[in-house]
């Protein structure tokens, strides 16, 4: 198959690959530079993006919000001409001041999901930022594709599907995860069909890609074949030099069994899929203490009370590198990761594939 | 009347009875709608009464009696 670009607007991306943002602190500006600089789009994950920062603890919003642009703009001057994204996630509080200060810092790419992103169109309007959903069915891309044209008549620049096999939170019911309900390839054709009003309504072109377990050139041919024009991947990405997280954690993820991964619940109230550790046996059947609140989510996602555990707080212990602590969010793939490569690698032997298919 | 067409609308959007709406009826807990059911439905309220309610009333807008009392607030 010949490689085609990923065109969204007047964005140009040489390969059709999008790396999927990952919070907390695995994808943040090196990664994301290494990836746009071999052509794909590399997307900084917002989520407590300023953990390491040394005043978090104190306040963690100006940490954030302060990291936020530093990644972004070391992730533009690195990565030279390449396209760099924002992974957001809608579930978050001060979701206005995280999208105000990545546009600031010259972003060009926003790709929001865990929730429905209903008031992005206003906060980019005027920019030349780029908006696209996550969406995880056919009725979230009616929903918020509908709600933007009536709202603020505009459409998404790009939509992201993610299907049942991705890493992070997941948008499916755990009973559609455990029975197997849902296929991507079907609701990447839904989709398909319904973006088409929205193309001719508007005049241009909206690409759909699809996420999820893709993980090799093959897979990514499959894809576009039957319309997809790229792809997002994750997980493989961990297994990198150039991933953002403590080499630790990068270890955690090499030469895991397919029972070592499993889905698990979150204060989030979607289920998420991860690599079983201590963490994960604990909350089968106890509360892990929270100590300390970040403030992180909106209320009606987590009550600070009844929930499980502290989904910052464990998302920071494993970028750190305490992986029996903390939470390995991962994608059903991940246990093909053997050993950890250069982001070169890895996209050379995605080109060679995808010019095989 | 506002509740009555709110009714019909709610009706119409989740497939439920009418019966089963009251004004203390919570959309999500007694009548099973999820969090794009809800988006779906304010839409459809915003369309019906030709109105636009901003987006961080209307994720509070949780129960008909909600609906009911910001629409007669502010029709
Ligand atoms: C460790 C990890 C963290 C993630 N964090 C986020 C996140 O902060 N926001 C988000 O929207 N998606 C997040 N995701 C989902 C990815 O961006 C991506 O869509 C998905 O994992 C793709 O599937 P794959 O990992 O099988 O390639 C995360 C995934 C992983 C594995």
């Amino acid at each position: 198959m010949e490689i085609k670009p990923l065109k969204i607007g007047d964005l140009v991306a040489e390969l059709p690959i999008i790396q999927g943002g990952m919070g907390v602190g695995i994808s943040r500006s090196r990664l994301a530079a290494a990836v746009a600089n071999e052509g794909g789009i590399g997307v900084i994950s917002s989520a407590q993006i300023g953990y390491d920062e040394e005043d978090f603890n104190k306040n963690p919003l100006t940490a954030n919000i302060r990291a936020l642009k530093n990644h972004i703009i070391k992730a533009k001057k690195d990565a030279k001409k390449g396209i760099i994204g924002l992974n957001i996630m809608v579930a978050l509080n001060n979701y206005e001041e995280y999208v105000k200060a990545a546009i600031e810092a010259g972003i060009d790419l926003i790709i929001s999901g865990a929730g429905l992103p209903t008031g992005l169109p206003i906060l980019v309007k005027n920019t030349k930022v780029k908006i696209a959903p996550i969406v995880s069915s056919l009725k979230a891309c009616k929903t918020i594709l509908k709600l933007w044209d009536r709202k603020y008549e505009t459409t998404a620049d790009l939509v992201v599907i993610e299907g049942p096999k991705a890493g992070g939170h997941l948008g499916f019911l755990l009973e559609d995860l455990e029975n197997n309900n849902v296929e991507l390839d079907q609701i990447l054709v839904e989709v398909l069909e319904e973006v088409k009003q929205y193309e001719s309504k508007y005049n241009k072109e909206i690409p759909v890609v699809v996420a999820g377990g893709i993980y090799t050139g093959t897979d990514i041919g499959k894809f576009m074949n039957l319309g997809a024009s790229g792809v997002q991947m994750a997980t493989r990405f961990i297994a990198t030099y150039e991933c953002d997280a403590h080499e630790n954690y990068k270890q955690a993820f090499l030469n895991r069994t397919k029972d070592e991964i499993e889905l698990v619940k979150s204060p989030v109230g979607m289920p998420g899929r991860a690599i079983v550790n201590k963490l994960v046996q604990t909350i089968k059947h106890e509360k892990v203490k929270v100590r300390k609140c970040y403030d992180c989510l909106k209320r009606d996602h987590c009550d600070r009370v009844n929930i499980p555990y502290c989904i910052t707080n464990k998302l920071i212990e494993a970028a750190e590198g305490d992986v029996d602590n903390g939470l390995l969010f991962c994608g059903e793939n991940a246990y093909r990761l053997k050993k950890i490569v250069s982001v070169k690698e890895i996209i050379d032997e995605l080109k060679d594939e995808m010019l095989a298919y | 009347m506002i509740f009555e067409k709110v009714v019909e609308l709610i009706a119409n959007e989740l497939s439920v009875s009418k019966e089963e709406i009251k004004m203390e009826t919570h959309l999500q807990n007694d009548l099973g709608a999820d969090s794009l059911d809800a988006v779906e439905l304010i839409m459809t309220v915003e369309e019906e009464f030709d109105l636009s309610i901003p987006d961080d009333l209307a994720q509070g807008l949780k129960t008909v009696g909600d609906i009911v009392r910001y629409l007669e607030a502010n029709k």
